[in-house]
């Protein structure tokens, strides 16, 4: 395991599937100090996203029943444990805009869900995502605004940065994700690093203002971005700076295995957990984990699923297969495990009269429901946690036809705080509570 | 010192072998001239070849060549292989291997490998004497003029002082050869001056030895020459500016139609599809009922004329339209948008964008002239054991010891300067490249990486070794005193004024000097320390968006040409992904780089310098999409010889083979010859094992898999081939295995790469409905049949026919080549290989040697593709419907120059587009010249 604490003689290693999902080691490292008692007795509303690629097998996923404690189909097992914090959407859409890749947009756009006209000059249903707009809100009280992270195992830039990433400050404007837990880790806890002093911000924010006077207007439109970027890292190192100590006090050690070395599991753990404690230690509270990126027809290989490596994109086209399908399947909730691994890991953490999970909408899904035809209807979509008791859970709530997604964002948007009349193409929100 | 490798006599001897190889296959290189003697017939290249000789360099590269057709049946085909040489003439210049200089007394080669990687052609020449004995190396001068001569010779224990002279100039320089331990010695100018032509004789005489120096066998010194570089410093002559014949376009050959006679074309062959009854594509051509009307939408009508161009509408089951119509009808369009857009043209914005990660690295490198990256980058998949790598020579070396990335673990960790941690690198645009400003915006957590590695770059505990010039930037001269703070600044005033002109590569606005000046001032007084303090500047300065964006100032007309500094930053990128140098800035700074000639002649420099490998680490691997190689995975049971083992690992063997096309790019590159040599070519270079790869049934004679394979660095040589199956960027291990399944070949995207690749006409987005195939074609074979049949079995909707018709036949060519590259006549079964098919409708082809004579035949195909893929490259922007005469212009003057590539580049860099800009309004954004729907 990455995450070691120096003076703990108890470590644990999650090694393999079907290791325990208990995680003891991040209930020890509770922050201290006065703003941590407070978040601890009134914890803040946190969303964090969990994306699979190129949707799932339909028929293995699709519960028969409704309602309160419905029965859990093949795909979905792996929840069991942790059924009583989770809510199941089905018939929730996004509309497919024809010009771009069904799967580049279906990532790329999964959190926007921009009605059809209103494209961006590249053809993408894409504007500022979901996570974004929560954080301008939830972002203000912490040190990071948000925080993206992807497992994505490729080396070889097959695909366009639209197949990489679902978060989105605008259109042609994307929040890359982080791939490297080590990054992840220095960006997170290793602050001692000096990023910069006050005064250095102040000469290139001079510099961007003088620059500004002879751009043209849609270079000038460009150089906002470098100018929000500088105020968000202005904000950032003060913020970090104030929890320094308390950084400091939970003596993290980095992640030691290089990536490339992490068998699938071990790397959307590893994510996982950094993502756990930066939502925990409240660095952040909005987060988006994708565990690969769509398409990107590279062969992979899933240790302890498959003897070879396999491309799950093709497989996704070939379901029509029967032996293709069970692997498939399998691969899905191979998915779900981690996803229900990391679930009960948030379950795990103590605050306030419940758990962190009790605050969080962790959301899991795809953009595809079903990859062999480019589905945008009936995404699947599972929430963890009632995001502060606002969603009523271990139910399988069904969406009336043509209902967009949107409306679950919109739902999640307002629970966050923000005060939107609408996201995207939505309709209204969705009723979650009981 | 590290310096190019120039051929070894050995090397020669094999391009010289009078015996040719007998040909394998029954299309050998020769191509048959009617009734001549088949000797008559040889390549004409491996004539030119046997005069080259290493000790006379300028004769390579005084073969400015006509190129002249060859008559194969009635068609008519140019042999491209005889476009060769710069437009200038040539520099005389070149390099002298020592171990081939003439020998005399005790002189002999000895090997130096084992002494590490950095003896040019792995071996000096050794000469050993006693003190007044003199060794006298010949050279020989093609032409009066001034030249710098430099030396590089070896530095070991026992080796003496000497004094270098020549007759020839006046210096006399004395150099001490000893060392404690053998190593190479820094390069030694002999002499800057003029030379008169003929001869040259350089003298070294044994003057004496260092204290420590051991004598050799008791009595005697030593001296190694590694080589003697003669540069010549006369400025290359400036190439006279061709005359681009303004009136003809290379596709108007065909008559000029009126709109009733279009539209009645129209109506007899399109309406039943575009009409008013149905409307595939969206489109319907009969409510256009004028010639205002089908324009005005330019986009759609140029899509029309290129669909009918290409003989891609009408589709193959609807009445035919002969080539002739097909040609005038869409010259016609042609013209009327010409005519429609003549006004109201518009060149795109080039939005602002920020650097990537490659040239960040570069301009950071060539900024502070540091000795190499600053951090580790996989985006550069050749690697070179030494440089080989120099342009200006106009010779690409017979054999390069390089290595790819991919294959090291332990490149993919390694750290250059300590905490300097690369920010993520820049993907590639769906149809284009990593530098495309739409794609590339900074977020926070990018600034964050900019701020952070501006400062971990300076303050990093190898910066200062790293950084060459450390002393001029960051130490206070003794002149000046420490405690005179005045004096202090006045002195970081007069370092940094220049260094930010590099940086920002604009003339300094004094408030924006003032100010960096300022901060210095304050990091000054708060440490005491002049290095400090402007390390710290330094660091603000790898931030600040004046360095990381290519701003350009506003055009405040509708067109504006760009400032020179502004053109400076565009040529600089395009050919070095890096900074302008000082010259190129000087030249910007004095205005006179908008002088034709001038810019004509900064663009050779340019290319000249080993700078511009960023044309193959950047383009070429971006254009081939070579990227995809790396996770390619062919079956280890089946296609064993791809991978080899060491120790307990499986090491991909095949990764290699990624620069395969990569070199070929780089010697048609510095030795400008024709790109067309990029579809058809008659050497590649090659490792020895890739030799056997392709040559061999067997591979390896059949011990694959042992632990035989240097998997690090390899020698790649250029290999002389006798069959037209191999070669080019098409016909490549490369490419063709990364295009394949595990199992089996994978036609569609083959054929989709060549369509996007080599003819620049990506097909749309795949549907929704992909009917997958079987993933071993040994499934497919059991019952019969090919995988060509089997694709055919699935493509029963006629939506998936009208896409598939243009992409699959150009996979199909390449089924003769298994799913790694290697020849196959037969399927596995034994079922025969059907590998023909129609390109663009009309030309029809048997095989790979027929699509390649095909592409041959029309070289405006590939060619307008290459030069779009290049513009787009160069400008950083998709190109768009008002890029297009700008690209017939380009493409009129290559073609006339038969593909030449430095002529490809020249009329790259001096185009309408990339010496403009546009002004700015936010409405301004058009479409992009590919515009095509997902939706049949």
């Amino acid at each position: 395991m990455i995450l070691k604490k120096q003076h703990l003689s108890r470590r644990t290693f999650l090694r393999g599937i079907g290791a325990s999902v208990a995680l003891p080691y991040l209930d020890i490292m509770r922050p201290t100090g006065a703003a941590a008692k407070a978040l601890r007795e009134n914890p803040p509303v946190r969303a964090a996203f969990f994306y699979i690629p190129n949707g799932v097998v339909q028929s293995a996923w699709h519960p028969t029943e409704m309602g309160h404690g419905f029965p859990l189909s093949p795909t979905l097992a792996p929840l069991e444990p942790v059924r009583d914090k989770i809510t199941l959407f089905t018939k929730l859409d996004r509309v497919k805009v024809a010009g771009t890749d069904g799967h580049a947009q279906a990532g790329a756009c999964w959190l926007s869900s921009a009605a059809p006209d209103e494209l961006s000059p590249a053809g993408y249903p894409l504007k500022r995502t979901i996570d974004q707009i929560m954080a301008e809100e939830a972002g203000k009280q912490t040190a990071f605004r948000s925080l993206e992270l992807s497992c994505n195992p490729y080396e070889d830039n097959r695909e366009s940065v639209y197949f990489d990433n679902i978060s989105w400050y605008g259109h042609g404007h994307v929040a890359r994700s982080l791939r490297d837990p080590r990054a992840v880790f220095d960006r997170l806890f290793a602050t001692n690093e000096s990023v910069a002093t006050g005064s250095t911000l102040d000469l290139i924010l001079e510099d961007a203002r003088s620059l500004n006077r002879r751009l043209g207007r849609r270079d000038q439109e460009k150089l906002d971005e470098y100018l929000d970027s500088v105020r968000a890292v202005e904000q950032q190192i003060e913020r970090v700076r104030a929890r320094q100590a308390s950084i400091d006090a939970l003596k993290l050690q980095p992640p030691v295995k290089p990536w490339q070395a992490m068998q699938r599991d071990e790397f959307i753990q590893v994510m996982g957990d950094l993502m756990i404690l930066a939502l925990q230690t409240d660095l952040t509270r909005v987060a988006t984990l994708m565990t690969g990126p769509e398409r990107w027809g590279s062969p992979l290989t899933v240790h302890g699923l498959f003897d070879k490596p396999v491309q799950h994109h093709g497989m996704t086209h070939a379901q029509g297969k029967e032996n293709v399908r069970k692997e498939l399947e399998q691969l899905d909730k191979f998915h779900v495990e981690q996803f229900a691994r990391l679930v009960s890991k948030m379950d795990a953490i103590k605050e306030g009269e419940g758990s962190l999970l009790d605050s969080m909408m962790f959301t899991l899904g795809s953009g595809l429901s079903s990859g062999e035809l480019h589905i945008y209807t009936d995404l699947p979509t599972v929430v963890a946690g009632s995001g502060g008791g606002r969603f009523a859970t271990n139910r399988h709530v069904r969406s009336p036809e043509g209902t967009p997604i949107a409306n679950l964002w919109l739902t999640m948007i307002r629970n966050m705080g923000v005060k939107l009349g609408e996201v995207g193409d939505s309709t209204g929100t969705l009723s979650v509570s009981a | 010192m590290k310096t190019v490798a120039a051929p070894t006599p050995g090397q020669v001897e094999i391009l010289n072998s009078p015996t040719p190889k007998p040909p394998r296959s029954t299309t050998p290189w020769k191509r048959p001239l009617g009734g001549t003697s088949p000797e008559l017939s040889l390549p004409t290249e491996v004539r030119f070849e046997q005069i080259r000789h290493p000790q006379r360099p300028s004769l390579i590269i005084l073969l400015a060549l006509t190129a002249f057709s060859v008559v194969r049946g009635n068609e008519s085909i140019i042999d491209y292989h005889l476009v060769r040489g710069r437009e200038a003439a040539p520099q005389a210049a070149g390099l002298y291997e020592g171990e081939d200089l003439p020998r005399s007394g005790t002189a002999r080669e000895q090997g130096m490998g084992h002494f590490g990687p950095h003896w040019s052609g792995d071996a000096h020449l050794l000469w050993h004497g006693k003190v007044g004995d003199a060794f006298e190396a010949r050279l020989s001068v093609p032409q009066s003029g001034r030249y710098r001569l430099t030396a590089q010779l070896t530095k070991a224990p026992d080796y003496g002082k000497f004094t270098i002279s020549s007759e020839q100039f006046a210096s006399e320089i004395e150099t001490d050869l000893y060392a404690a331990k053998v190593r190479i010695a820094e390069p030694l100018l002999l002499t800057e001056s003029s030379l008169p032509a003929g001869e040259l004789v350089i003298k070294f005489r044994l003057r004496g030895h260092h204290d420590k120096a051991k004598p050799f066998r008791d009595a005697f010194y030593l001296l190694g020459i590694d080589c003697i570089n003669l540069r010549s410093l006369d400025p290359a002559p400036v190439a006279k500016p061709s005359n681009p014949n303004k009136t003809t376009n290379p596709s108007q050959h065909a008559e000029r139609l009126d709109w009733p006679t279009v539209q009645k074309t129209f109506s007899a062959h399109c309406y039943q599809c575009h009409g008013f009854e149905k409307l595939e594509g969206k489109l319907n051509l009969a409510e256009r009922d004028s010639q205002e009307s089908f324009l005005e939408d330019v986009e759609k009508a140029r899509t029309i004329a290129d669909a009918i161009r290409f003989g891609e509408m009408p589709p193959e089951d609807s009445k035919p339209l002969d080539a002739e119509t097909r040609q005038s009808m869409a010259d016609t369009i042609d013209t009327w948008i010409e005519e429609t857009l003549q006004n109201e043209r518009q060149l795109p914005v080039s939005i602002m964008r920020r650097m990537n990660r490659f040239e960040y690295n570069n301009s950071v490198r060539d900024l502070l002239g540091l000795k190499g990256d600053i951090f580790a980058l996989p985006e550069k998949p050749i690697r070179a054991a030494r440089p080989y790598f120099d342009p200006a020579s106009g010779h690409y070396p017979a054999s390069v010891r390089v290595s790819n990335r991919a294959l090291g673990k332990n490149q993919i960790e390694q750290h250059l300067l300590t905490g300097v941690t690369p920010f993520a690198i820049d993907l590639q645009a769906e149809h284009g490249f990593s530098n495309q400003g739409e794609l590339l915006s900074v977020s926070p957590i990018l600034l964050e990486s900019f701020l952070k590695l501006g400062q971990g770059i300076v303050f990093s505990p190898e910066f200062d070794d790293y950084c060459q010039p450390y002393d001029a930037l960051f130490t206070l001269p003794k002149t000046v005193s420490i405690s005179e703070t005045n004096a202090v600044t006045r002195h970081a005033r007069q370092i940094l004024a220049p260094l930010m002109e590099r940086a920002f590569r604009d003339n300094i606005e004094p408030a924006t000097l003032e100010r960096y000046v300022r901060h210095f001032q304050k990091e000054f007084e708060r440490t005491s320390s002049y290095t400090h303090a402007m390390k710290h500047v330094v660091a603000g300065l790898l931030a600040s968006p004046q360095f990381v964006y290519f701003s350009e100032r506003k055009a405040s007309d509708h067109e504006a040409p760009l400032t020179p500094y502004e053109v400076a930053t565009r040529l600089s990128y395009f050919l070095w992904s890096s900074l302008p140098d000082d010259v190129l800035l000087a030249r910007a700074h004095s205005g006179e780089l908008l002088e034709p000639a001038i810019l004509q002649a900064e663009i050779s420099r340019l290319l000249e310098s080993p700078r511009s490998q960023a044309l193959s680490q950047s383009f070429a691997r971006q254009w081939l999409r070579l990227d995809q190689l790396i996770t390619a995975v062919p079956d280890f049971e089946r296609f064993e010889a791809y991978y080899s083992r060491i120790g307990c690992e499986q090491w991909k063997f095949g990764l290699q083979t990624m620069l395969e096309p990569l070199l070929l790019f780089e010697s048609i590159m510095v030795e400008d010859r024709s790109i067309m040599l990029l579809v058809d070519s008659n050497y590649a270079y090659r490792s020895d094992e890739m030799q056997s790869w392709y040559q061999d049934a067997e591979p390896f004679n059949g011990k694959a898999n042992r632990n035989r394979f240097n998997t690090f660095v390899q020698t790649f040589r250029r290999q002389t081939l006798d069959t037209r199956r191999e070669g080019s960027v098409l016909t490549t291990a490369a490419t063709l295995t990364m295009t394949s399944s595990p199992l089996r070949t994978n036609p569609i995207t083959r054929g989709s790469w060549v369509a996007t690749v080599i003819l620049n006409r990506p097909p749309p987005p795949p549907p929704d409905i992909v009917p997958e195939i079987e993933e071993d074609d040994a499934a497919i074979e059991a019952r019969g049949l090919t995988l060509r049949d089997r694709l055919k079995q699935h493509q029963v909707n006629p939506n998936c026919v009208s896409c598939h018709q243009k992409i699959d036949p150009l996979g199909y060519a390449l089924e003769n080549y298994d799913a790694v590259g290697r020849w196959r006549e037969t399927y596995r079964s034994g079922l025969p290989i059907d590998a023909s098919g129609t390109l663009f409708g009309e030309s029809s082809f048997n095989d790979i040697i027929g699509l390649k004579d095909a592409l041959l035949k029309n070289p405006e195909w590939f060619m307008r593709a290459f030069c779009e893929h290049l513009l787009s490259y160069a400008l950083g922007r998709e190109l768009k419907v008002d890029d297009r005469p700008a690209v017939d212009r380009i493409l009129r003057q290559v073609i006339a120059d038969k593909g030449r590539f430095s002529t490809v580049v020249r009329q790259v860099a001096t185009s309408y587009p990339f010496l403009h800009k546009t002004h700015q309004t936010s409405e301004n954004s058009v479409l992009p010249i590919e515009e095509q729907t997902s939706e049949p």
